[in-house]
């Protein structure tokens, strides 16, 4: 059954979104040969310019390990409010991304500004926890503030193949979100095939996900062009059978300007030029934010720079 | 039996590589024209980038390790002495100026080998100051540096265009120009001699094509010029240079302790005495 069939009056049955996930079909050197041959394009000068722009604009600047202290987020808070200080035409990213536990802290720095925060919650990265649990990491976390809240999908219960329990998480913490945006992250890593990668996004933006992410950046195995291409026909078919835009995160593994525009190039063919824009995309990054302020300046200064002269953070 | 012809590439970061743009520029020896890769503005960005990962991987090794992979590389030269010889003849030196030119150059490596765990010894020192302080002048390598090499056909005046740096810990990207067969065949022995990936490189083709990036790039924050070039080149280094504060040395010494000082760093350090 089509995506089409399946949607009645909008709404969309747990038997529809079954048929769905079980019908899902990827055809594999189709994705790996679009990807690379869409990777060639040339993006130079003005358009190199603008694309870097917007990527600091989609950046999500994200910590998310057991040593980040207070300090250390006002560092990255402030660095997202303004990446290059020296330069006012480059823009403040679009989120900070940190633990729960950090929220407030990371609020108290961007409240006067148009900068995010994003916060990991549902048990982030692994989501081994029972529902309770995940609900209450979800509260406690928007309660502090945060203004996106970015889930991890159940792959326990995916990979035993109750796809049910997957969607009816996902179900339940978008409901506790309200009008808080929810990023859902599939961990393409662990997911592997194309097909179940697919299927995870269905179940995602089937549940009610304003995003779709590809990793934790927890695990060797990242983000990749080609799951994003993946990721972007299922938002491009949710949207033509008139369930509405959502969006893309890329993280893990993402570490360099060049990289980043290639993401760019991929969403704007798949998707078109609506979705450049941080409202339907992301990049979920640490370095790759010095990367394209140190692009930027050369592009402006014709000297290749060092991001020993950039912020911290 | 079918004759094999050697293709010269860059060494890169521990690879041998071609240029990126696939252009090559022709060096003509006494009985053979060769054809090397002409380095582009983007070949000397990823020789940058590669030697900084280079510098910290060189300079965290001890300096007893830094000096033995030295004198290895002369133990590698010693081994291919006949084939260093035969190649500077085809340049036009004769095989005696060849020989004599290969035992200098491995003798130059052995000094450097031995001065490697010597010269904070003897460059650095205890400062006299009013008080109950120590005040030590501590060095440290500069970091990414570029040399220019001579051009004058010398397997010698080669390796002292990048041991001075690479003696005190750091790394270096070595340009060559009409030498270039020389530097890429030792590029081959630098290869079977322990070197850390990335901290020296060699780099060949026409100085003009790249001498506004060398002077832009941030990351390298010294340039030796130890061949002859114009003042025009100078000018463009100096003024490229300047926002980054780079070091740029037009014919620094090429023996000797004074031939590292350009590439040290002085920090001070103050220390109270105790009672």
């Amino acid at each position: 059954m089509s995506l089409n069939n399946a949607i009645k009056d909008k709404q969309l049955e747990w038997s529809s979104v079954m048929d769905i996930v079980n019908n899902v079909r990827v055809d594999e050197l189709g994705v790996i040969e679009r990807t690379s041959s869409l990777a060639t394009r040339s993006i130079k000068r003005e358009a190199k310019l603008d694309a870097l722009k917007r990527i600091v604009t989609m950046c999500d600047l994200t910590t998310l390990e057991g040593e980040d202290t207070e300090g250390k987020i006002v560092q990255m808070s402030s660095k997202a409010m303004s990446p290059d200080p020296g330069d006012p035409d480059v823009p403040s990213a679009a989120a900070v991304c940190v633990y729960p536990a950090l929220v407030s802290t990371a609020k108290k720095v961007v409240k006067n500004s148009n900068v995010n925060v994003a916060s990991v919650s549902s048990y982030f990265p692994s989501g081994q926890a029972p529902l309770e649990s995940k609900i209450s990491d979800t509260k406690f976390a928007i309660s502090e503030g945060a203004d996106e809240i970015d889930i991890v999908i159940n792959r326990k219960a995916f990979f035993e193949g109750d796809y049910r329990k997957v969607y009816d998480e996902i179900y339940s913490l978008k409901e506790v979100c309200g009008n808080t945006h929810l990023k859902t992250i599939l961990e393409i890593g662990e997911l592997k095939t194309f097909e179940n990668i697919k299927k995870a996004s269905v179940l995602a933006l089937c549940a009610g996900s304003d995003f779709i992410k590809t990793s934790t950046g927890k695990i060797s195995n990242g983000s990749s062009r080609e799951a994003c291409l993946v990721m972007c026909r299922t938002v491009r078919e949710f949207e033509s059978f008139g369930f509405g835009k959502k969006g893309i995160k890329v993280a893990g593994g993402i570490r360099d300007a060049k990289d980043a525009i290639r993401y760019l190039v991929i969403v704007n063919e798949e998707l078109g030029d609506e979705w450049l824009s941080s409202k339907y995309f992301r990049f979920g990054a640490s370095s790759l934010l010095d990367d394209v302020l140190k692009q930027i300046k050369k592009l402006k200064t014709n000297a290749y720079q060092s991001s020993y002269y950039f912020p911290r953070g | 039996m079918t004759e094999v012809k050697k293709t010269y590439k860059n060494y890169v970061n521990g690879k041998f590589v071609r240029s990126e743009s696939g252009k090559v520029y022709s060096v003509n020896l006494k009985n053979e024209k060769f054809e090397i890769p002409l380095t582009s503005k983007k070949d000397l960005r990823d020789a940058v980038t590669h030697s900084k990962e280079g510098f910290k991987h060189w300079n965290k090794l001890t300096m007893y390790n830094r000096s033995q992979i030295l004198y290895r590389l002369s133990e590698m030269i010693e081994g291919n002495k006949d084939s260093y010889i035969s190649l500077l003849h085809q340049h036009g030196l004769s095989k005696n100026e060849s020989k004599k030119d290969v035992e200098n150059a491995i003798n130059t490596i052995v000094w450097y080998s031995g001065i490697v765990d010597k010269w904070e010894q003897l460059t650095g020192n205890l400062n006299p100051v009013a008080g109950e302080y120590f005040n030590i002048s501590h060095q440290e390598p500069i970091g990414v540096t570029f040399s220019l090499s001579s051009n004058k056909v010398s397997l010698n005046h080669l390796v002292k265009s990048f041991l001075p740096a690479m003696s005190v810990g750091c790394s270096v990207i070595s340009f060559t120009d009409e030498n270039a067969i020389l530097a890429l065949k030792l590029s081959e022995d630098i290869n079977n001699s322990d070197f850390p990936s990335g901290s020296i490189n060699f780099i060949t083709g026409n100085f003009g094509n790249i001498v506004e990036d060398v002077g832009g790039h941030v990351e390298v924050k010294l340039v030796a010029i130890y061949s002859d070039i114009t003042n025009e080149f100078i000018k463009t280094l100096s003024e490229r240079g300047a926002d980054s504060v780079k070091r740029i040395f037009n014919k620094p010494a090429v023996d000797g302790l004074a031939s590292i000082l350009p590439f040290i760093e002085t920090k001070t350090v103050w220390h109270p005495k105790g009672k």
